[in-house]
């Protein structure tokens, strides 16, 4: 796949090019009949089932990086300094609506925790009464799972669980986030749907991930990747990117049986990894890389 | 798994959660042989850890943490501190006007006794070998930065103001009259795995655990030492006088235009700095044996050496080391043939208050790093500066900012609070700022302990370069005043 995207090519070009077209527009048509998911006996620990949202490869993939996911100089430390960005547009997001719930007492669900970068700071605000994170992988779960054991503070109001999306069962919540997720699901309109099922009406559904342009190519593939190393080789399939319009787009076709909307407008804010600073936001740049994409449930 | 489920059950009701979560606490401080959980400790109740923890309670982002003091002297002592209106003590410290408005910020400035801080408005700086001066103020050099380049301040009534905000704002554990024994790490538990936590093990036989330690505690800090931070630098092979003396008058520049005044000697700089009245504060770097000698004179004698070292020849003052006693008398005859421009000097000095001239050693201190998994140095703990500029207790300030500031931050964003992570930016903020400083003071004393040679003309001419140059003057102020330009 990658051998393909080696040849110097335009953005346009390369998009025809690639071997693979987006599955995601339009989500209803073009999209194979997803397996029909299979309940999960209830959040049990062991319980990986074969139909669902996730790539095996991938599980296995972020599964070897489990030992490094809490080293502030390894592999993730882009993810450890995007953290705080996440709890800014979460706090623009809920600020920028009436109707969002009061933000005294707010329900997390984390789909995708990892090792719990992202659950654990959401569980350690005090304005949060309960995080609930979940990831395919049971060998990283086991290792935000230990992590969480060093904050005493954490014990009462964090509850990890290894299920994919489509087996969970938990009462809806304020806030589900999936945060570099969705750029590693195979069927990004299946998973949309289900994880979309957690959010309360009023609450907001909160993602981060990464535009399919050449400059995200360029930066996350062949400079992160290939040429400094900063991130492991494969975290990234290029491929699996999605646009913001494409996640815009999908939230204005999700209505309700009456055809009504039943989301918000979208809020969108662009982030460009500066090494040796950190994470900046920058205005414009979802339409190339990182960003954060927020909409609330109206209905 | 079953465990699981109970845990489940949290996001079913709200208080319930609550309620757990505060008997889970209940349980960590009950049960003798676990030590108490607390997200700061701070080992150290000077003018820095007071600062703070006046600064974590006194901010509504922070103020929920549990927060604990440990501190070895009596609290409640200092917090009562008093002294006459004609009485100062002789530990003062020079407040820049941008810790002046943090104490402001974190509600202490208001419960310091205000009769008893000096603002000061000019400095006059000489070379005691050459005469070459620079003189500051803030009416000629910088209209705009208003005209307060300093306030001098006791530590004590810092301290004890401190103490008060503190007491209002309420919520700290405070361990006075407490020694730590011992620092260890915490244990694993099936639930807690606390092996990365300090432990501080108090005298009395109290644990206290926490998320992060902050070593507040002095040059010699026990916090750093634990933390295998090492501090580099050097012992100046200098001692500080210090006296609290009363000058003939309040002033050339009457009440309203105080002035400090700083000569640099071969030994070291003698610094007279303005205090409420007629009173001013002494600092005199020394040699060892000079500031035994200083120490074991006569009040009157020592009064004369004071007045000498503001005004007679370096050579004169040498020789009036030599002498076992009569320095009054050789003073007065020595002042005859001396030509002095008095009002470029201090007011002379008329008497020393009793009990009041000690002396400390200088050095230069910095350590490694501020920061450590779980520990934090802010203050003399993390580096201790010469105290020609009178920095010290301000690069403290600085320090202590920051470190709220970065908490703040971690403690808004999720993140823990005591995990180098979260901590790299009080680092980034403060480390090379406070070199600088250390260095520039280093270099300042180095270059005037000459008492003739090359360097000699060479540095006068520095000084009146400095003195005509407006605009350098400016920054050279800025940098005094703590609001200067920032490097870094």
């Amino acid at each position: 796949m990658r051998s393909s995207l080696l040849r110097p090519t335009t953005p346009r070009a390369l998009l025809r090019s690639s071997p693979k077209p987006r599955q995601l527009l339009p989500l209803s048509s073009r999209l194979p009949p997803p397996p029909p998911p299979q309940p999960c006996p209830a959040r049990s620990h062991s319980s990986t089932t074969t139909t669902s949202s996730v790539n095996e490869t991938e599980i296995s993939h972020f599964s070897s990086l489990a030992s490094s996911w809490w080293d502030p100089h390894g592999p993730s430390r882009p993810l450890h300094l995007m953290n705080p960005h996440r709890h800014d547009f979460i706090r623009s997001c809920l600020s920028s609506s009436p109707s969002s719930p009061p933000c005294s007492s707010l329900t997390y669900l984390d789909v995708g925790c990892g090792g719990g970068i992202f659950a654990e700071s959401a569980a350690r605000l005090p304005t949060t009464t309960s995080v609930t994170g979940i990831d395919a992988s049971p060998v990283i779960l086991e290792v935000a799972k230990s992590h969480a054991k060093r904050d005493p503070s954490l014990a009462q109001k964090l509850t990890y669980i290894n299920c994919p999306v489509e087996s969970l069962t938990l009462p809806p919540v304020d806030i589900v986030t999936c945060f570099e997720v969705i750029e590693h699901v195979d069927y990004p309109s299946q998973f949309l749907s289900e994880l979309t099922k957690f959010v309360k009406p009023g609450g907001w559904v909160i993602m981060s991930t990464i535009a399919r342009t050449w400059t995200s190519w360029v930066t996350t593939n062949l400079v992160a990747e290939d040429i400094l190393g900063m991130v492991p080789k494969g975290t990234h399939d290029w491929n699996k990117y999605l646009h913001e319009y494409e996640l815009r787009e999908w939230f204005q076709k999700d209505r309700t049986e009456n055809g009504e909307k039943k989301w918000g407008e979208a809020r969108v804010m662009g982030v460009v990894f500066v090494p040796g600073c950190g994470w900046k936001e920058v205005r414009g740049s979802e339409k190339i890389g990182n960003y954060f994409f927020g909409v609330q449930r109206l209905a | 798994m079953e465990n699981l489920l109970r845990r489940r059950a949290a996001f079913v009701c709200h208080s319930c959660v609550r309620s757990a979560r505060q008997q889970s606490w209940r349980n960590y401080s009950s049960v003798p042989p676990r030590p108490d959980i607390y997200d700061v400790v701070c080992v150290g109740g000077g003018p820095a850890g007071l600062s703070l923890l006046t600064a974590l309670r006194a901010n509504p982002n922070t103020s929920h943490l549990r927060v604990a003091l440990v501190e070895a002297q009596d609290l409640s002592r200092i917090r009562s501190w008093s002294l006459p209106p004609d009485k100062f003590s002789n530990r003062c410290s020079s407040l820049t006007p941008s810790s002046v408005k943090f104490l402001e910020q974190i509600g202490a400035w208001e419960h310091m006794a205000r009769d008893r801080v000096q603002p000061y408005q000019e400095m006059q700086v000489w070379d005691g070998v050459s005469g070459a001066r620079i003189e500051f103020d803030w009416a000629g050099a910088a209209p705009n930065t208003g005209t307060t380049i300093a306030y001098m301040t006791e530590n004590l009534n810092l301290t004890s103001g401190l103490l008060k905000r503190l007491e209002e704002l309420g919520g700290v554990s405070t361990f006075d009259n407490a020694r730590v024994e011992d620092i260890t790490y915490g244990e694993e538990t099936e639930e807690l795995d606390l092996r990365e936590w300090p432990v501080i093990q108090l005298s009395g036989g109290k644990q206290l655990s926490a998320r992060l330690l902050v070593g507040a505690d002095g040059a010699n800090s026990p916090v750093r030492s634990f933390a295998n931070i090492e501090a580099k630098g050097w012992d100046y092979n200098r001692h500080g006088v210090v006296a609290t003396v009363e000058l003939e008058g309040e002033g050339w520049g009457g009440e309203f235009t105080k002035i400090a005044y700083q000569r640099f000697l071969p030994t070291g700089p003698v610094a007279m700095l303005p205090m409420p009245g007629n009173y001013s504060t002494l600092v005199w770097s020394t040699t060892p044996s000079n500031a035994a000698f200083l120490k074991s004179l006569s009040p009157k004698d020592f009064t004369a050496m004071v007045n000498a070292a503001f005004r007679l020849s370096t050579v004169d003052l040498e020789y009036m080391h030599t002498q076992t006693s009569g320095q009054d008398e050789e003073y007065s005859w020595r002042m005859e043939h001396t030509p002095v421009d008095h009002r470029a000097v201090p007011q002379a000095v008329t008497a020393v208050q009793e009990g009041t001239i000690a002396s400390f050693p200088l050095k230069l201190r910095h350590a490694d790093t501020y920061v450590a998994e779980r520990v934090a140095l802010v203050g003399d703990a993390a580096h201790t500066v010469h105290p020609l500029a009178g920095q010290g207790l301000n690069q403290g300030q600085g320090d202590v900012q920051s470190l709220a500031k970065t908490i703040e931050y971690a403690v808004t964003h999720g993140q823990d609070i005591g995990v180098g992570m979260s901590l790299e930016s009080y680092v980034s903020e403060r480390y090379a700022a406070n070199h600088v400083l250390l260095g520039v003071c280093d270099k300042l004393h180095k270059l005037y302990s000459f008492g003739s040679g090359p360097l000699v003309p060479l540095r006068s001419f520095g000084l009146s370069a400095v003195n005509a140059l407006g605009p350098l003057k400016t920054f050279v102020m800025n940098q005094a005043a703590g609001n200067g330009i920032k490097v870094f």
